[in-house]
C-alpha cells in the first residue's frame, strides 16, 4: 500500500511540470517586435514595391488601369458571351455607375496604401541594412514610389490614408488632403531627386525600370498640372512654371520626341529617346485583352486573344485617316497603326496589326480571319461601334464577337515574347504635351509645340490650338497608357455621354472609399455622392 | 488477502445455510449477454443490505433472509428481481434495457444517462450507426440527431465534412464542434498537408478525423446545450462531439475475435445530360473529328474493400481490444483513391483492490491519399470537372492534343500527380484512483501526432496552363507536422445524503498545438516522367535542409531583383533580424526551387469544476465554470470565463403527474456562455514579421523560372484588444415516454447569441496586411427548435418494428450589426471573375444573397441587391425505420433539408446559352433558348435546394449457427448508400458544402454554392460480419 502511495504520488506530480504556463508565443515563425523595427533588407523591400507596382492590380487590365482607362471614352468592355461579365463589373465601371464594393476600388486602394506604408518602412531611419548598392538611392526610390502611390491616392480619392509607423497599429492613420497632401508627395519627390540617379537618354533602358531624376520630375509636373483640380480651384501660373521647369530639365537629360515611323518602338523592350521609366509588368494583358480569340501566336499563344476591350468610334474618329478601314497606305496618321492586310501580313507581324484594328482582319498568310465557328464562323470583321453591350439573345454571340475596334500599343511578337514584362509608364511625349498644356493655361500659345509632335507623327499641322484640341492631341498620343480619366477631367469632358454611357455627375470624377475604412478610419469622409 | 476473505465467507455461508430461514449467505455471478458485468449492483429488496459484482462479475451477499429477493441492477440493463427461496447460489443474466432512456451517455469528464441528463445531450451507439462506405466518423451519425447537419463537402473519399451543431455561429472558416476522442480534445485543423496552387486552383482540406476507423466507435455523444459544452469553455461553443472507443469489456473471458469485410460497389448517381457529337455539331459547334463522352472518361465505377479484424478479452481484472484495419477505397472519378490502415488498442486494468484503474488508448493509422485535378476555385478554363462538361465532344480523347485556351480532360488527367501520405497517432493513457468510496482522482496525458507529405505535379506535357508548367513542369512539395500533448487532472467527489446526491468535479489541463512544416515548390525538372519530378523536388529539398539553419525561407535559381547574378542560393533568416545570407551549394537538377518553413505552438490552459446534486431524484441541479487561458490572446483578454448552470424537473415522479400515462417526463432548463477561437489563427494579437508576400510564401516562381524578390511582410498587427468570440446559449427542453416508453420523444427550445464576432476585415489602410482580425459589435442570433421521436410499432418475441423521426428547425440572422456589408460566396468560371453571390448584412442570415433579380420577361438588374433567400436549411430532418423478424432485419434511413436556396454557379458557369457552340452544353439549355439579358450572378441560378434523401437502406440476415461451433456469429447485410434523392433542384445534387472557399474575403465561408462538386457516388455494400 505504501509502495501504490509513493507511486501515485508520483504520477499526480506529473501535471505539476506542465502546469501553470504563461502562455506566451515563442519566436519560433515569426519575429515578434514592440513595434516596427526597420526592414531586414531595403534592397529587396524596394524591388519588391517595384514588383508590387508592376503587378497586381497596379499592373494588369483591373485595377488601377481599368478605374482610368475603362471609365473613360477610350475603353469599353462588352460582355461577349460569358466572356468579361464578370458580376457587371467592366460595364459598371465604364458607365461609372461603380459602388464602393466595386473589387477594382477596394483593390487599387488596397494595393496603392500598401506601396505607402511598405515604403515608409523603408524610408524610416529605422531601416538601415541593405545586401547591396546605395542606401541612399533605394530610400529615395522608395521616397518616389511613395510620392507615385499617393498621387494616385489623391488623384482618385481626394483623401491620402498616412500611417506613422512607429505609433502602435491601433493608431488611427491620419489622412492627408487637398495642399497638405500636395505638400507631402512635394516634399518626397524634392528629397527623391536629390539622390535619385540621373540617368539620360542614351543610358540603357534597363536603368529606367527604376526610379530616376527625370522620372521623379515628371511626376512633379504631373502633380501640378493636376493641383488645380486637386484643391478645386483655377489653374495656378506659379503651378505651370513648375510644370514647364521640370520637363525642361527632362529635355536637359536629353529625352526627346521618337523619330518619325518610331511610335510604336517606344513600347519594345529596347531603348529609344521616349522612355522614362517603365514597369517590369506583363505586356499579355495589354496586347491580348484586345485580340479576338483567333489572332494567336503559333507556338508561344495558340489560344489567341482574350477578345475583351474596344474603343468607341468616337475616339478612334480623332485621327487622321479613313473611318471605316485601316490598312497600310489608308492615309492614316502614324499613332493609329495598321491593320495588315495580304499585302503585309507575314509570319514576324503574324498577320496582326498594332494600334487601331478595324473591319477585316487577316491570318499571317493573308487568308482572311473568321470569327469562331459557334458564332457561324462569321467573317471576323472588327466593327466602328460597338451596338451593344450585354448578351439577350444568341443571334447577339456573332455581333458581340466582333464588335468594336481594337486597340493597343504593345505587339505579340517583340524580342522578349508576348508576355514580355516591360510597359511604359512614363515618357517624353506626356512631358511634352504637359509643358504644352501649362503654356496653354499660363495663357500662352501651344500651337507651335502640338504641331512639332504632330509632324514627328506623321499628322498634319494645326492652325490654332484649343483646350479641345490639346485634349484631342493627349488622346491620340497617350491611348492605353492611363493617363485619360485624369485628362477628361481637368478639361471637364469626363462626366459627357458616350457609347454606351449616359451623362454623371461630377461626383463621379472622385472614386468612392471603400465602406471598411470609412468606418474603422473617422478620419476618412465618405466622398460625396456614394 | 481478499481471496481468504472470500474463501472464509464462502465457509460461512455454507455453515449458516443451515440456519434455514434464519439469515444466510448468497453468492453468485451476473453477467450479461457477452460475459461477467462486474459492477452490478444486488440488493436484498427493501434493505440498504446491498453490495456491488466485482470484476469478474461474482457477487457475495451477507445476512439475506430466506424468504427475501434480490434485486440485480446495472446502467444499461433492465432491473431483474429474484427470490431467494432459500437458495445460495444465484446467477443471473441482465438484459439490455430496452428503453433509451437508461442508456448511459458520456459527458464531458464523466457520464450520466439520458434519465439524469441535464443538458441536451444526445448519444448514438454503434447499432444505429450509418452503415455502408464510411470513410469518416462524423458520417456515422449523419441525420440520427436533431439539430446537427453534417455534410460531407463532397464524393471524394476522404472529403472534409462539416458539422454544425444548432446552426451556424461564427463568420469564420472553422465552425465545427470540438471532438474528443476518448477524454483527448483533439485540434479541428487539417493534419493532412494542404496542397498548393500549382495552376489549378486550390483544393479543400482533407477531414482530420479520417484517421480513426468507424469500425473501433463504440459511441459517439452530442453535447448541444451550453450547459453541456460549457466544460469545455472556449472550446465549446459550436457543441461538442465526444467519440468513445470500443473495449474489451463486452468480450467475456475467453476472448472474441471478431472480423468484417465490406465490398463496396460505386459508381455516379446523376451526370449531365450534354450533347452529344452530333447534337453539339448540330448546335454549331466545330467538328475536330473525334467522338469522346468526357464524362464517361472521368467517371468510373469502382469496387473497394473495407477489413478490420479485431480481438477483444475481458479478463477479470480488466480488458483488451485491439484491432486492425485495411481500407481501399476507390473514387468514381479516375485517379482517386483513399488507402487506410489503422491499428488500435484499448486496454483497461485494475490495481489495488480495484482502486486504482488505468486505461491505455492508442491508435496508429496511416492514410494514403490520390487526388484529381479537382478544385472549387478553378477559374474560366477550369478544372478537370469543368472541363468534362465544357469540352467539345468531338475532340479526341489523346493527352497530347490542345484544346487551348481550353483544357483538354485526357491531358489534365495523364499529366497531373497529386499524391498525399499521413501518419498519425493518438494515445492517451489515464489513470484514477479511489483515495475512498467518495474521493477519486484521474490524471488523463494525452498525446497526438501526425506527419503528413503531400506532392503536386504538374508534367511540362501539360496545356493550357499560364504559369510556367508548360514545358517545364511544376511541383509542389507540402510537408505538415503536428504535436498536440494534453495534460489533465480532475478530482471528483461524490456523496449521497439521505434524500440528495452531491457530484463535485475540479480540474486542471493544459494542452499545446504544435505545427511545422516546409511548403517547396519547384519548376524546371529536365524530365517529364511524374514520378521523377516528385523524387527531385523531394530529395533537392532534402539535400539543401541542413546546408544552412536558422532559416524561415530559402530559394535556388535566379532571383528577379538581381538576374545579372545568375542562381544564388539565398537564405531568409529571421533572427536575430530578419537578414539575407548566401550559400554554397552543389547544383540542384531544378531550375528554381522555393522552401518556406513554418513552425508555431498554441496553448491552451484551463481550470473547470462541475456541480451536480440531485434531490429526492426529482430536482438535478448543475453548474459548471471553466476557465481558459490561450496563447492567442494577449494582456488581459489572455483568460476566458465561461459559466453555465441547468436544471431538470423529473416530472413524472412527482404525485401529480399520472405515471401511467407518464412514463417519463422531465423538464430541463439550461443557460451557460461558452467561446470560440478557432479559426483565428496563430499570434493574430502581437506584431509579427515575416518573409512574405501579400497572401503566398515567402519567394515565389515566375512563369519564367525566376523567384520573386524577397521581402519582409508584418503578418499580424499589435492588437491588445483582441478576445475571445463569446456565445450565450439559453434551452428549455423536455422529455417524455408513453406507454412504459414505447413512445419516448423529446423536444428542445433553444437560442444562441454570439457575440464579439470575430471577424477577418479588411484592415484599416495603409496596412501591411490587406486583412486583421477584430472583434466586431454585433450579434449572430441562431434560435430553434428540436424534436425527436422514437416508436415500437411492433414489439414482440419475433417481430420487432421502430420508427424513428429527428427535426429540427433553426433560425439564423446576424443583428446588432453595423460594420460593413461583406461581400462573400466568392463564385469562380468564365466571366465571373471577382463575382460575389452573398452578403454578410445586418438584419438578414449569414449567407444571404446578394443578386441581380430577374422579372418574368428576364429583364436583369443592374446592379445586385439583398435577398430574402439564403443558403441555410432552416429544417433538417431523418426519418429511420428499422424492423427485424427471427433472424432477418432491415432499416431505411432518409435525411431531408428543406427552406434553403442553392446557387447554381455550374449552370452559371458553364451551362449559359451564349456559350453554346463554343463549349459543350445542356440539351435542356438549347431546347429552351432561354436566356437573361447577361450572364452576371442573377437570381436566374438560383433554385430551392430543399431534398429527401435516401441515405441508406440496410438488409442484413444473422446467420444461425449451434452453439457448439468456431463460430459465435455471422451477419451478412447488403447496404445501399444515396439509392433515391427527390429534389426539384436541376442540378445532380442539392447538398452541397457549407465551407469556407478561399478567396479575397479573407476567409469569410460560403454556403450552398454548387459549382464542380466532385459528385457523391451511389454505393452498395454487402458486409460479412464474423465473430468467433
Amino acid at each position: 500500500m505504501k509502495r501504490s502511495i509513493k507511486f501515485l504520488s508520483l504520477f499526480f506530480l506529473i501535471p505539476l511540470i506542465f502546469s501553470c504556463t504563461d502562455l506566451e508565443i515563442e519566436p519560433t515563425d515569426s519575429l515578434i517586435t514592440d513595434g516596427f523595427a526597420g526592414v531586414a533588407d531595403v534592397q529587396s523591400e524596394v524591388t519588391n514595391l517595384t514588383n508590387t507596382i508592376a503587378g497586381g492590380d497596379l499592373g494588369n487590365q483591373n485595377g488601377l488601369f481599368a478605374l482610368n482607362e475603362v471609365s473613360s471614352d477610350e475603353y469599353i468592355v462588352p460582355t461577349r458571351g460569358t466572356d468579361w461579365g464578370d458580376n457587371g463589373r467592366w460595364l459598371a465601371i465604364h458607365r461609372q455607375t461603380w459602388a464602393p464594393d466595386l473589387f477594382d476600388i477596394t483593390q487599387a486602394w488596397q494595393q496603392l496604401n500598401s506601396i505607402t506604408i511598405n515604403a515608409t518602412r523603408v524610408i524610416s531611419p529605422k531601416s538601415t541594412v541593405t545586401a547591396g548598392g546605395d542606401i541612399n538611392i533605394q530610400k529615395a526610390q522608395a521616397r518616389f514610389y511613395r510620392a507615385w502611390a499617393m498621387n494616385w491616392i489623391l488623384d482618385m480619392w481626394r483623401q491620402v490614408p498616412y500611417r506613422d509607423i512607429d505609433l502602435p497599429n491601433s493608431a488611427i492613420p491620419a489622412v492627408l488632403t487637398g495642399q497638405v497632401a500636395i505638400d507631402s508627395i512635394v516634399a518626397d519627390l524634392n528629397a527623391a531627386i536629390t539622390d535619385l540617379p540621373s540617368v539620360s537618354a542614351g543610358n540603357g533602358i534597363d536603368m529606367k525600370s527604376t526610379p530616376t531624376k527625370a522620372a521623379a520630375r515628371h511626376l512633379l509636373a504631373k502633380l501640378h498640372l493636376n493641383k488645380h483640380v486637386y484643391l478645386g480651384s483655377s489653374p495656378d501660373a506659379a503651378d505651370m512654371q513648375v510644370v514647364i521647369d521640370n520637363v525642361d530639365a527632362i529635355t536637359a537629360d536629353g529625352y526627346e520626341l521618337a523619330a518619325p515611323g518610331d511610335f510604336f518602338d517606344i513600347f519594345r523592350p529596347s531603348n529609344d529617346v521616349e522612355t522614362i521609366w517603365w514597369s517590369p509588368a506583363d505586356a499579355g494583358p495589354k496586347t491580348w485583352l484586345t485580340l479576338h480569340y483567333n489572332q494567336n501566336f503559333p507556338g508561344f499563344n495558340d489560344g489567341g486573344g482574350w477578345n475583351g476591350f474596344t474603343t468607341l468610334a468616337e475616339f478612334y474618329d480623332l485621327f487622321e485617316g479613313p473611318s471605316e478601314t485601316n490598312y497600310p497606305g489608308d492615309g492614316q496618321e502614324e499613332r493609329r497603326g495598321v491593320v495588315h492586310d495580304p499585302s503585309t501580313a507575314n509570319e514576324d507581324n503574324l498577320g496582326i496589326g498594332l494600334g487601331f484594328l478595324i473591319n477585316q482582319q487577316y491570318e499571317q498568310d493573308g487568308t482572311p480571319l473568321d470569327a469562331r465557328d459557334n458564332v457561324g464562323g462569321v467573317p471576323l470583321v472588327f466593327t466602328r461601334e460597338t451596338e451593344q453591350a450585354e448578351f439577350t439573345s444568341p443571334a447577339d454571340n456573332s455581333t458581340l464577337e466582333t464588335s468594336g475596334i481594337r486597340m493597343f500599343k504593345y505587339h505579340p511578337n517583340e524580342e522578349g515574347g508576348d508576355r514580355r514584362r516591360h510597359i511604359v509608364r512614363y515618357r517624353y511625349a506626356d512631358a511634352f504635351l504637359m509643358k504644352a498644356e501649362a503654356m496653354f493655361r499660363m495663357g500662352g500659345d501651344a500651337t507651335a509645340m502640338i504641331n512639332e509632335l504632330r509632324t514627328r507623327r506623321g499628322a498634319s499641322v494645326l492652325g490654332t490650338v484649343d483646350a479641345a484640341d490639346l485634349l484631342a492631341e493627349r488622346g491620340r498620343e497617350m491611348y492605353q497608357e492611363q493617363t485619360r480619366r485624369q485628362d477628361l477631367i481637368r478639361f471637364g469632358q469626363f462626366l459627357r455621354a458616350w457609347n454606351l454611357k449616359d451623362a454623371t455627375d461630377e461626383t463621379r470624377q472622385i472614386f468612392p472609399i471603400p465602406i471598411a475604412d470609412v468606418l474603422a478610419n473617422p478620419n476618412l469622409t465618405q466622398n460625396p455622392g456614394y | 488477502m481478499k481471496i481468504t476473505l472470500l474463501k472464509s465467507l464462502l465457509l460461512l455461508g455454507a455453515f449458516v445455510c443451515f440456519a434455514a430461514v434464519q439469515a444466510q449467505t448468497v453468492s453468485g455471478t451476473v453477467s450479461d449477454s457477452s460475459g461477467p458485468l462486474p459492477g452490478a449492483s444486488v440488493v436484498v429488496k427493501g434493505t440498504s443490505n446491498g453490495t456491488q459484482t466485482d470484476f469478474d462479475g461474482n457477487y457475495t451477499l451477507n445476512d439475506v433472509a430466506g424468504d427475501a429477493t434480490l434485486v440485480f441492477s446495472y446502467i444499461g440493463f433492465a432491473s431483474q428481481e429474484v427470490s431467494v427461496n432459500g437458495q445460495t447460489t444465484i446467477n443471473v443474466t441482465l438484459q439490455e434495457d430496452a428503453t433509451a432512456l437508461d442508456e448511459v451517455v458520456i459527458i464531458g469528464y464523466g457520464q450520466t444517462t439520458v434519465k439524469d441528463a441535464t443538458g441536451a445531450v444526445a448519444s448514438v451507439s454503434a447499432e444505429d450507426f450509418n452503415g455502408g462506405v464510411i470513410s469518416s466518423p462524423e458520417q456515422l451519425i449523419q441525420g440520427k440527431t436533431a439539430g446537427v447537419q453534417i455534410t460531407q463537402t463532397s464524393g471524394e473519399p476522404g472529403a472534409g465534412i462539416t458539422l454544425r451543431i444548432r446552426g451556424t455561429g461564427s463568420v469564420r472558416a472553422n465552425n465545427s464542434p470540438l471532438f474528443v476522442i476518448d477524454g483527448v480534445p483533439v485540434t479541428n485543423e487539417a493534419v493532412s498537408a494542404s496542397g498548393s496552387d500549382i495552376g489549378a486552383g486550390s483544393s479543400g482540406p482533407r477531414n482530420p478525423l479520417n484517421f480513426l476507423n468507424p469500425n473501433d466507435i463504440e459511441s459517439m455523444s452530442i453535447l448541444k446545450d451550453a450547459s453541456a459544452t460549457a466544460i469545455y469553455g472556449s472550446r465549446g461553443a459550436n457543441g461538442v462531439v465526444i467519440i468513445t472507443t470500443k473495449s474489451g469489456k463486452g468480450a467475456g473471458v475467453n476472448g472474441q475475435w471478431n472480423f468484417t469485410t465490406n465490398l463496396n460497389i460505386a459508381e455516379v448517381r446523376e451526370t449531365y445530360d450534354l450533347l452529344t457529337t452530333e447534337e453539339f455539331i448540330d448546335a454549331g459547334g466545330a467538328n475536330l473529328g473525334g467522338a469522346t463522352d468526357w464524362q464517361d472518361f472521368i467517371f468510373r465505377s469502382t469496387a473497394s474493400t473495407d477489413n478490420n479484424l479485431s480481438y477483444a478479452l475481458n479478463y477479470g481484472k480488466g480488458n483488451v481490444r485491439a484491432t486492425f484495419g485495411y481500407a481501399k477505397q476507390f473514387g468514381i472519378i479516375e485517379d482517386t483513391e483513399l488507402e487506410r490502415i489503422t491499428g488500435r488498442i484499448n486496454a483497461n486494468h485494475r490495481f489495488f483492490d480495484d482502486k486504482l484503474r488505468v486505461g491505455l488508448q492508442a491508435t496508429v493509422s496511416r492514410i494514403n491519399d490520390q487526388a484529381p485535378f479537382v478544385s472549387r476555385t478553378s477559374g474560366s478554363t477550369g478544372d478537370l470537372l469543368a472541363a468534362s462538361l465544357y469540352s467539345n465532344p468531338t475532340l479526341a480523347a489523346s493527352p497530347s492534343l490542345s484544346a487551348a485556351p481550353d483544357r483538354n480532360p485526357a491531358n489534365l488527367l495523364a499529366f497531373y500527380q497529386d499524391l498525399a501520405n499521413t501518419n498519425r497517432f493518438l494515445g492517451n493513457l489515464s489513470l484514477e484512483y479511489s483515495f475512498t468510496d467518495e474521493f477519486s482522482a484521474k490524471v488523463n496525458l494525452g498525446y497526438d501526432t501526425s506527419e503528413s507529405e503531400r506532392t503536386q505535379v504538374v508534367g511540362p506535357q501539360i496545356i493550357a496552363l499560364n504559369n510556367g508548367a508548360e514545358n517545364n513542369g511544376r511541383a509542389a512539395l507540402n510537408n505538415l507536422e503536428t504535436e498536440n500533448r494534453l495534460v489533465e487532472v480532475t478530482f471528483n467527489y461524490s456523496k449521497e445524503f439521505e434524500n440528495s446526491n452531491l457530484d463535485a468535479l475540479v480540474g486542471y489541463s493544459f494542452q499545446d498545438f504544435n505545427r511545422s512544416g516546409q511548403n517547396i515548390l519547384g519548376q524546371g525538372f529536365g524530365t517529364k516522367n511524374l514520378n521523377e519530378i516528385s523524387n527531385v523536388i523531394s530529395s533537392s529539398f532534402e539535400d539543401t535542409r541542413n546546408i544552412v539553419s536558422g532559416y524561415q525561407a530559402y530559394g535556388i535559381g535566379v532571383f528577379e531583383d538581381q538576374p545579372d547574378l545568375g542562381s544564388q542560393f539565398r537564405v531568409l533568416n529571421l533572427s536575430p533580424q530578419p537578414n539575407i545570407t548566401t550559400a554554397d551549394f552543389n547544383g540542384i537538377p531544378i531550375d528554381a526551387l522555393t522552401v518556406d518553413t513554418f513552425d508555431f505552438t498554441d496553448e491552451l490552459q484551463s481550470f473547470f469544476a462541475r456541480v451536480n446534486y440531485t434531490l429526492k431524484d426529482k430536482y438535478l441541479f448543475t453548474a459548471t465554470v471553466r476557465a481558459d487561458g490561450s496563447s492567442r490572446f494577449g494582456g488581459d483578454n489572455q483568460y476566458g470565463y465561461f459559466p453555465s448552470a441547468a436544471f431538470a424537473w423529473k416530472l413524472n415522479e412527482e404525485d401529480f403527474i399520472n405515471d401511467e400515462a407518464f412514463s417519463t417526463l422531465k423538464l430541463r432548463l439550461s443557460w451557460g456562455i461558452t467561446g470560440n477561437q478557432d479559426g483565428l489563427g496563430y499570434g493574430q494579437f502581437l506584431n509579427r514579421t515575416r518573409w512574405g508576400r501579400l497572401n503566398a510564401d515567402a519567394l515565389g516562381i515566375s512563369a519564367n523560372s525566376q523567384i520573386t524578390a524577397p521581402a519582409t511582410l508584418e503578418v499580424a498587427f499589435a492588437n491588445p484588444e483582441l478576445k475571445w468570440e463569446e456565445t450565450a446559449q439559453y434551452a428549455l427542453g423536455l422529455d417524455f415516454g408513453f406507454s412504459n416508453d414505447r413512445l419516448t420523444g423529446t423536444i428542445d427550445f433553444y437560442r444562441r447569441e454570439t457575440s464579439d464576432i470575430l471577424l477577418n476585415l479588411p484592415a484599416v489602410q495603409p496596412a501591411t496586411a490587406p486583412f486583421a482580425f477584430q472583434n466586431v459589435d454585433g450579434v449572430i442570433v441562431n434560435q430553434g427548435v428540436e424534436i425527436g421521436l422514437d416508436y415500437d410499432i411492433v414489439q414482440n418475441d419475433q417481430f420487432y418494428w421502430n420508427a424513428n423521426l429527428n427535426f429540427a428547425y433553426n433560425q439564423n440572422e446576424l443583428t446588432d450589426y453595423d460594420g460593413p456589408d461583406i461581400l462573400a460566396g466568392q463564385v469562380y468560371g468564365q466571366g465571373l471573375s471577382n463575382a460575389f453571390v452573398q452578403i454578410l448584412t445586418n438584419g438578414s442570415s449569414l449567407f444571404t444573397y446578394n443578386l441581380r433579380n430577374v422579372d418574368q420577361d428576364l429583364n436583369v438588374d443592374t446592379d445586385p441587391s439583398i435577398q430574402d433567400e439564403n443558403g441555410l436549411p432552416t429544417m433538417n430532418a431523418g426519418f429511420s425505420t428499422t424492423a427485424s423478424y427471427k433472424n432477418w432485419d432491415a432499416s431505411l434511413f432518409f435525411t431531408g433539408q428543406f427552406d434553403f436556396h442553392v446557387y447554381n454557379n455550374t449552370a452559371n458557369a458553364l451551362f449559359a446559352l451564349p456559350q453554346v457552340g463554343s463549349r459543350n452544353n445542356l440539351q435542356s439549355v438549347i431546347d429552351s433558348g432561354v436566356a437573361p439579358s447577361s450572364q452576371n450572378p442573377s437570381t436566374f441560378f438560383l433554385e430551392k435546394g430543399d431534398f429527401v434523401r435516401l441515405q441508406t437502406a440496410s438488409i442484413g440476415y444473422n446467420v444461425p449457427l449451434s452453439s457448439e461451433g468456431a463460430l459465435k456469429s455471422l451477419r451478412l447485410s447488403l447496404t445501399g448508400q444515396n439509392l433515391l434523392l427527390i429534389t426539384d433542384y436541376s442540378g445532380p445534387d442539392p447538398e452541397v458544402s457549407t465551407t469556407d472557399i478561399p478567396g479575397s474575403t479573407g476567409g469569410i465561408p460560403s454556403a450552398a454554392i454548387d459549382y464542380l462538386a466532385y459528385p457523391r457516388p451511389r454505393t452498395v455494400t454487402l458486409g460479412v460480419n464474423v465473430t468467433f
